[in-house]
């Protein structure tokens, strides 16, 4: 498994959306269910998924996959595969 | 002479030899006695214990029922025999069962719903008692079911999906009363009862223990909301505090409590909590809003697990049960176990809807399943055994 497709199923399960809303685009804004409490979940599951922690700074500044993705790299996290 | 003083009231055990016989003889003879279930979380000795504590006064005229349910700790509920006589006669009048000529046992006796409805109700009337081991037997209860004429049959709500598992595709005409109480009334499954039991007419009951038993009454046709239990019964009035909890006096509830700590009288001018959270509408009939203890906050959001295990009975034809659970930040919230197993595409439907309906702080913390739910001896889900029930399937889980 690739880790754009790590990342998909973790923010399919953290925002409860159809696999098919997926797209490297997504912003905060699309996603209803990108609250507070989301965040927080898709933190830990971050840290979970690719072992991988996120500061506060950083958590909360997540607004789209493309942050997310982001911050992994800056984290030695490679996405290359996108 | 202090044996005298202290004399053993009698201890029934529910399925003993010429147990029915045995609770006859013991309801017409005047000693108060407990009726205690062959399984039971308390010992004799402890029951013992706790009629030792009955004041004189008490120990004649009476008879004490166990209860613990899914919440805790055991006590003795002790009701009058003239108060039960009495609710049963009317009983007979506001469920119309002049024409009922036998009802069919599936729940212990021992649980107040049966011991009343059932077996009091077929004694003071003159009416046959059927009695089955229950579910955990199907093919007698089948046979009972087929074999029924002009019956009653009570049930329990998680019941209603059993029958469905187990007798679905079948017809019995002979039930011409079906009861539910004790748990969420099945609303959503009355389409398929109306074609199992063409000729019942099916009501919702409602009340608990210390009601001995029954408050509400509600025929499944005069509304669509299982929230729904209807209007008081003659004799019984109830109120919500302000904190939305459901009270009640009532001419025919318990008298006494009894448990490790000793006897407790109420008054008859004590409004007693039910356990539940209600309001009344417009309409007059009462709507039930939760257990205390099933409406919480989370993260500043109160959290009414009633309304959201609605949504998830729209998507989810099997039974569901919950148990409450912390998440890692210490915030309550719940655990919703889904049974039978389920589909991937089902655990996916039922999470859009909990999107779509629901925000995320009211969502379950995870989603298990198991191929069978624990169930009480009365037939509710044990919930204290959900937790810890072996080979659970994890479907879902907020990460936090």
């Amino acid at each position: 498994m690739t880790n754009v497709e790590k990342l998909k199923d973790l923010v399919v399960e953290v925002f409860l959306i159809d696999p098919s809303e997926f797209h490297l685009d997504l912003r905060r804004e699309q996603v209803e269910t990108w609250d507070s409490l989301g965040v927080v979940s898709l933190a830990v599951g971050v840290e979970e998924t690719f072992g991988c922690h996120f500061t506060q700074e950083e958590a909360l500044g997540l607004k789209s996959v493309g942050d997310v993705i982001t911050v992994l790299e800056h984290h030695g996290i490679s996405f290359r595969e996108v | 002479m202090i044996s005298e003083v202290l004399r053993a009231q009698p201890i029934l055990i529910d399925g003993a030899p010429d147990g029915i016989r045995a609770l006859r003889s013991h309801w017409e003879a005047g000693e108060t006695f407990a009726y205690i279930p062959a399984k039971s979380p308390v010992s004799s000795s402890w029951v013992a214990r706790c009629l030792s504590y009955l004041p004189e006064e008490y120990r004649n005229g009476h008879f004490c029922l166990l209860t613990s349910g899914s919440t805790g700790t055991p006590k003795l509920v002790v009701g009058r025999k003239e108060r039960s006589e009495r609710l049963s006669t009317v009983l007979h009048q506001v469920q119309q069962s002049e024409p009922v000529q036998e009802t069919i046992v599936s729940l212990p006796l021992t649980y107040c719903y049966a011991f009343v409805n059932q077996w009091l109700w077929s004694h003071v009337m003159g009416r046959r008692l059927i009695a089955t081991p229950g579910f955990g037997q199907p093919d007698v209860v089948l046979g009972a079911l087929q074999n029924a004429v002009d019956a009653m049959l009570c049930l329990v709500g998680p019941q209603a999906a059993l029958l469905e598992q187990m007798f679905g595709e079948k017809s019995f005409p002979g039930i011409i009363r079906l009861h539910f109480a004790g748990s969420r009334f099945p609303q959503e499954r009355i389409p398929l009862l109306r074609k199992m039991f063409p000729n019942a007419t099916i009501f919702n009951n409602y009340g608990c223990a210390e009601a001995m038993p029954r408050l509400t009454l509600r025929a499944a046709d005069d509304g669509d909301d299982a929230r729904d239990i209807g209007l008081p019964l003659p004799g019984v009035q109830l109120k919500s505090s302000e904190s939305g909890d459901l009270l009640f006096l009532s001419d025919y509830r318990c008298v006494a409590q009894i448990d490790a700590a000793g006897f407790r009288a109420i008054a008859d001018e004590e409004w007693v909590p039910s356990g539940d959270l209600a309001q009344q509408r417009d309409d007059s009939h009462w709507q039930l809003l939760g257990r205390r203890g099933e409406v919480f906050k989370r993260y500043g959001e109160k959290i009414a697990v009633p309304q959201i295990l609605a949504t998830v009975n729209e998507h989810w034809k099997g039974q569901v049960a919950y148990y409450r659970d912390e998440d890692g930040a210490g915030e309550d919230g719940y655990v919703l176990v889904l049974c039978p197993i389920p589909a991937e595409d089902d655990v996916r439907l039922l999470l859009r809807a909990l999107r779509t309906s629901h925000p995320r702080s009211h969502w379950p913390l995870r989603i298990e399943s198991t191929a069978s739910l624990p169930l009480l001896a009365n037939g509710k889900v044990n919930g204290l055994a959900l937790r810890d029930i072996e080979g659970k399937s994890l479907h879902w889980r907020q990460r936090i």
